[in-house]
Order: C-alpha cells, then structure tokens, then sequence
C-alpha cells in the first residue's frame, strides 16, 4: 500500500463524507455572519434594504472601506485604543501568572487547591454581573475614564483562565529537572529562569495568545461603563459612532468591524503554528 | 589525582512520609572511594536513602555525616555530592556543552575556565564531538553520558547514581556499566548506586547494601552475599533464579553441622550450630545452580513444567512435592523434558540452612573464592 496513513485513522469512502458534512454544517453555522457581514460591507447603503432582499451583493465595491475613515475621523484611534489595551492587559497578565502558575504547579501550600477552585468560580460571573461593584471600586481607586479603567479588570477576569492553562503546561515540566538545577547547586530564581522559562516559553505563548484575543473581545462592557472618554475608546464602543442620529451606517460599519479585527486576526495567523501545537502538546505527552 | 574525601556516615536515618515509615532506621558507614550499591525490591527505600544522602529529601530522625561534618541541614552542593537521575534530567533547550556547565555557571566560574573543563571532561566522556548539540538529538547512552558529565565536571566527593541504566536496553546496559566501572577506577571517587537490578550489583559493587523493607537487610561484598547470606530475603534475592526454599527438620546438631531431614532423607549440613534446634522445622535453600540431576546426598523426582535452554545451561521449573516452585540450573543441554520426571539431587555443602525467624545459620564455607589472595594461592 502507498498510502502511509495508520491503520486507526482510516476510513471508509461514506465515513468521509459524513465527517465532511458534519464540519460543512458547523461551519456554515458559525461563519454565515461573517460571510454575511462581509457581503453587506460591499452593498452600497441604498441598495441595502432594497426588496426583494438580495444576498448577493449588485453594484458591489469597496467604497464603504474608504468612506469609513472620513464617517468617523477617530477610527484609528479606537482601533490603536484597542491594540493598546489588549497589549497592556496581556504583558500585565503574563507577569503576575507566569509565577502564579508555577507557584500552583510546584509548590503545596495550604489553600492552593480551594484557591484554584476560586478562580474556576470567579471565572463563572461574568463582568457584566459585578459592573456595579466594579464601578465602585473604580471610582474610589480613582481610574475613571483612563485606560486603567478598562485594563485592571480585564486582566483580573483573564488572570483565572491563564493560570489554569499555564499550570497545567508547567505540570508536565519533568521535576527532576528542577531537582538536578537544586543538587547542582542553583537558586530556585535562577532555575526558574535558566530551566522553566524556557521550557515552559509553548505554554507562555498560548497562554498570550488565548489572553490578547480575550482581552480584545470583552473590553466592551467595561468601555462602555467606566469610561467617557472618547480619546480612550476602544474598538467595539468605536463602532457605535457610525449609528447616525437618522440611520445607521450599516456598509461601513461592517467594514470597519472587519478593519477593527484584521490586527487580531494577523495575529492568529502568524501564530497559529504555535498555537494549536502548544494547545495539544499539553494533552499528549 | 583527588585529594577530597568521600567519606559518608548514616546514623540511625529514619524517613517517614505522614504515617508510612519507609526508612525505619538505617545505620551504614562507606568509605572514601568505595562502590556501594543499594539493591532491594520496589518500595524498599532505597531510592528515598538516597534522595535523603542527596539533600533533596529530609531524614525524619537520625544524621548523615560527610567527612566527619553533620550534613542535614546543608543543601546538596554543599555537601560534595553530585547525583545522576534516572530520568537523567537534561535540559532540552540547552546544548550538551550547556548542560555540562550548567553546576559551572551556577558556580559562576570564568569562562575560560568552563571551556577548558567541559571540554576535557566531554573528551573523558567522548562526547567531544556533540557539545553543540541538543540532548534530543543523541542516543539514549550519550544521554546518559552528558548526565554523568554534569556530575563529573563539579567534582564532587560523592556520587550518587538512581537506577541510571535503567532506561537502556540490555546490550548498552552492559557497555555502560563496564564503563561506570571503569570511570569509578579513574575517579577513585565514592559511589553510591541505587539498582533494582541484581547483576549490576553484583558486578559493580565494592559491597553491596539490600534493603528490604526500609531496613538494610546485610552488607556485605557480592560474593559474601552469594555464599553467606544472613537471611532468607537476601538468600533468595540474590542470584537468578532464586534460590529453592525446602521444609526441613532438625535432627542433630553437633560441632561439625546441623543434621536435618529434608525430602524423607538426613543430611548434615555444615553450618554454625545453635542451642535449642534440635526438633524445629528449619528451612533447607538451595540454588538453582547446585542442582544436579540423579546425583547428590539428597535425591527426589520432580516433575519439570517449562524448560529453558539457554544453551551455556539448561533452567528448569517444576513443582516440587512442596507448594513453592522449584527451579533448577543444569549446565549444558541437560536431558530433561516436559511432563517428564525427572531424578534431581543436591549436596550438604551446598546448602543453606534458616532457622524459623528466617534468620541464617552461618555456613562453614571458606570464601576463597572472595579472597582474591586465597584464589591465587589455590590455582598456583
């Protein structure tokens, strides 16, 4: 046989169209907003509501993608706001979970596991259901209407998830490492460094990747509540301003949401590779 | 060529894990330069005796004493000590050169010098040719030689080694545990080697510990335990196939041996008598190898159930009239076959005999052949 495929990962010619439709199905569900989305960026607005309603797009261009700019002037601004924010939160959340993690896959100390547990529970609210005291505690921290606003409790709801993905990476560092770096006479600092960052570096990048993509998706709610200032918007509130008083500007609103998400997703893209082997190289040894 | 000491004392080092004692007080001295090689079954001890050596454990009571000096509370560099893992633990990321300088580096040694001692011991170690390399891209064995490079590099005054060949498939075993001879000659350093695995005990070891159970079951060189062993664990541990236990009765004993009943025949096996056996059920051992077939002062029929031929001898297995299986090592291609009974015997002298603690009543052999003295005076 020419063909190297094992034995288990074989299928017959009707199991393949089954697996192809089953993914076919899934796909059309969770990409026909976008693909929606997209077409409507290309109508003109006039042709928008016409009836009968069309899904292919007539007179179709890329004119909304120009236009978009000068509809809403501080565009870029949101835009960067948003880079700014999710990149602050991601470096902030890096920092305190990189030990954190190690610390909870390491050490045994009273309170690690109800500790653990804590986060898993912190991570079943939602934001949206501690606005109100998350208002309060802004406000007499005084962060109202700075970036800080949108940044500490982003990375505070981001912190639990990090830790439970990078624990679990650090697990499957082999200890003896560590024990040989101890009879040798290292620091437990200096084997952190020497030994563990770099070992664990897969898990650091997933663990960046799964937080900026977060960060850059739940800003929204803590924008749009502790936050007045325009200069500060981010991305999502951004794409208000193309709600007009009379009507909204759904053309280049859509192609401003695709513009919004291009830097996330040349992100993903370019880490994709790691992404994905970093994720199963913490299931499979 | 080393002017340290590897001088190590235990002390009554007992080790317990919540309630689980697993090193239930263990007394042992080892010299400067000696091989000693801690064996035991799983569970034993042996490898928590030397994590505890190691400093990576903490004894729960009693001390270790390097070179006179009371090491507990030291952490392991400051010890002398240097440990290979089983697992040997390199650093992947890190070339081979890395890794043998890593105990350098933390040393904070200057770079010329680091050079010049890594390479001299990766030339020891022919792995001069690898240094640039990264651990995933050598063989198991040269993995196992970075590991014991970065033992060697720091030059400590005690090795520690935990079941390093275990991981090795059996020919590489064989070549590296010539090899850790070797290098223990070189280094005339102190080993401590912790092994499942009784051949490399038996071949490496100056002496040999066995544990048993969290307590050292005898010390003794590997000859010594072959021929004398103080009890019935180490005689049954030792050698392979183990050793055939026997119910026996004791009839006499006088100066020259312990007469016993054995299989419905009397024999006087030449062992230290003790007061009070006479009428006690002992227990006769003897191994596989002093077995021959129709011929011995004992004689029974057995009826063989799996025969080896491994063509230096023949390993037989059988059940005896006892419960306990019965096996037999006869040289050569030995006439026996499945199913078919067959006339085995052995001699007194051969014999071990245990009293009912299981503890050995001395046997009456002369250890020439431990003696390298007395062997050459005998074959002159």
């Amino acid at each position: 046989m020419s063909t190297s495929t094992p034995m288990i990962n074989r299928y017959k010619w009707y199991e393949i169209i089954g697996i192809y439709c089953g993914i076919a199905l899934f796909l059309i569900f969770v990409l026909s907003p976008f693909v929606e989305g997209f077409l409507v960026s290309l109508k003109p607005l006039s042709r928008l509501f016409s009836s009968p309603y069309r899904f292919w797009p007539e007179h179709g261009s890329f004119a909304a993608y120009s236009t978009m700019w000068e509809s809403v002037p501080g565009f870029a601004r949101y835009v960067f706001n948003s880079l700014f924010i999710s990149g602050v939160a991601t470096v902030v959340v890096l920092m305190l979970v990189v030990p954190a993690a190690y610390a909870f896959a390491r050490f045994r100390f009273p309170g690690r596991g109800p500790l653990l547990g804590a986060f898993l529970a912190v991570n079943m609210f939602s934001g949206a259901v501690l606005i109100i005291p998350l208002f309060r505690l802004m406000r007499s921290m005084g962060v109202l209407n700075t970036y800080w606003a949108m940044i500490v409790p982003g990375v505070a709801f981001l912190i639990p998830t990090a830790i439970w993905l990078l624990r679990t990476y650090m697990l499957r560092i082999p200890k003896e490492l560590e024990e040989a770096a101890y009879v040798d006479g290292a620091s437990r600092l200096y084997t952190f460094r020497r030994v563990i960052l770099p070992l664990a570096m897969p898990g650091i990048t997933v663990v960046a990747i799964t937080t900026f993509i977060n960060a850059y998706s739940q800003q929204f709610i803590y924008a749009l509540t502790f936050n007045s200032k325009t200069d500060y918007m981010p991305l999502p509130i951004g794409l208000f301003a193309y709600f007009g008083r009379q009507e909204v500007i759904w053309n280049e609103l859509m192609a401003a949401s695709f513009v919004g998400i291009a830097p996330a997703m040349i992100v993903i893209f370019f880490l994709q590779r790691h992404l994905v082997s970093g994720l199963t190289a913490g299931a499979v040894k | 060529m080393r002017s340290v000491l590897g001088q190590l004392h235990l002390n009554k080092v007992t080790k317990s894990f919540g309630d689980i004692k697993v090193i239930k007080g263990v007394t042992l001295d080892i010299q400067d330069g000696e091989f000693v090689v801690f064996v035991g079954p799983s569970g034993c001890g042996k490898s928590t005796l030397l994590r505890i050596i190691a400093g990576l454990d903490d004894a729960t009571t009693g001390d270790i004493v390097i070179d006179g000096a009371k090491v507990n509370d030291l952490a392991p560099v400051n010890r002398g000590i240097a440990m290979v893992f089983q697992s040997y633990a390199l650093y992947p990321h890190m070339t081979v050169f890395e890794n043998i300088a890593f105990p350098l580096r933390v040393e904070k040694m200057p770079e010329a010098e680091l050079t010049a001692k890594v390479e001299a011991v990766a030339k020891v170690l022919q792995l001069d040719q690898r240094l640039q390399q990264k651990p995933g891209a050598l063989s198991g064995g040269q993995r196992q030689r970075v590991a014991i490079g970065r033992a060697i590099v720091r030059e400590p005054k005690i090795f520690l080694f935990d079941e390093p060949l275990s991981n090795l498939d059996a020919a590489l075993r064989a070549d590296m545990r010539i090899e850790l001879t070797k290098m223990h000659h070189d280094l005339a350093a102190t080993m401590i080697y912790v092994t499942h695995d009784q051949i490399e005990a038996m071949t490496m070891a100056d002496r040999i510990v066995v544990l048993n159970g969290g307590f050292v079951s005898q010390v003794g060189k590997p000859l010594e335990l072959y021929h004398k062993p103080q009890n019935k664990f180490v005689a049954g541990f030792i050698g392979n196939p183990k050793m055939n236990f026997l119910p026996a009765t004791c009839t006499a004993a006088g100066p020259d041996g312990v007469t016993v009943t054995c299989e419905g025949q009397t024999i006087m096996v030449p062992v230290e008598p003790r007061n009070g056996l006479i009428g006690k059920t002992l227990t006769l051992g003897i191994r596989p190898e002093h077995i021959h077939l129709g011929k011995g002062d004992i004689r029974f029929d057995v009826v063989p159930t799996v025969v080896e031929r491994l063509g230096v001898n023949t390993i037989v297995y059988a059940t005896a009239t006892g419960a306990e299986p019965f096996s037999a090592m006869l040289p050569g291609a030995a006439n026996v076959s499945v199913d078919t009974p067959s006339t085995i015997g052995f001699n007194a002298a051969d014999c071990h005999l245990f009293d009912g603690a299981d503890q050995a009543l001395e046997r009456r052999t002369d250890l020439h052949e431990i003696d390298m003295a007395q062997l050459a005076a005998q074959s002159a």
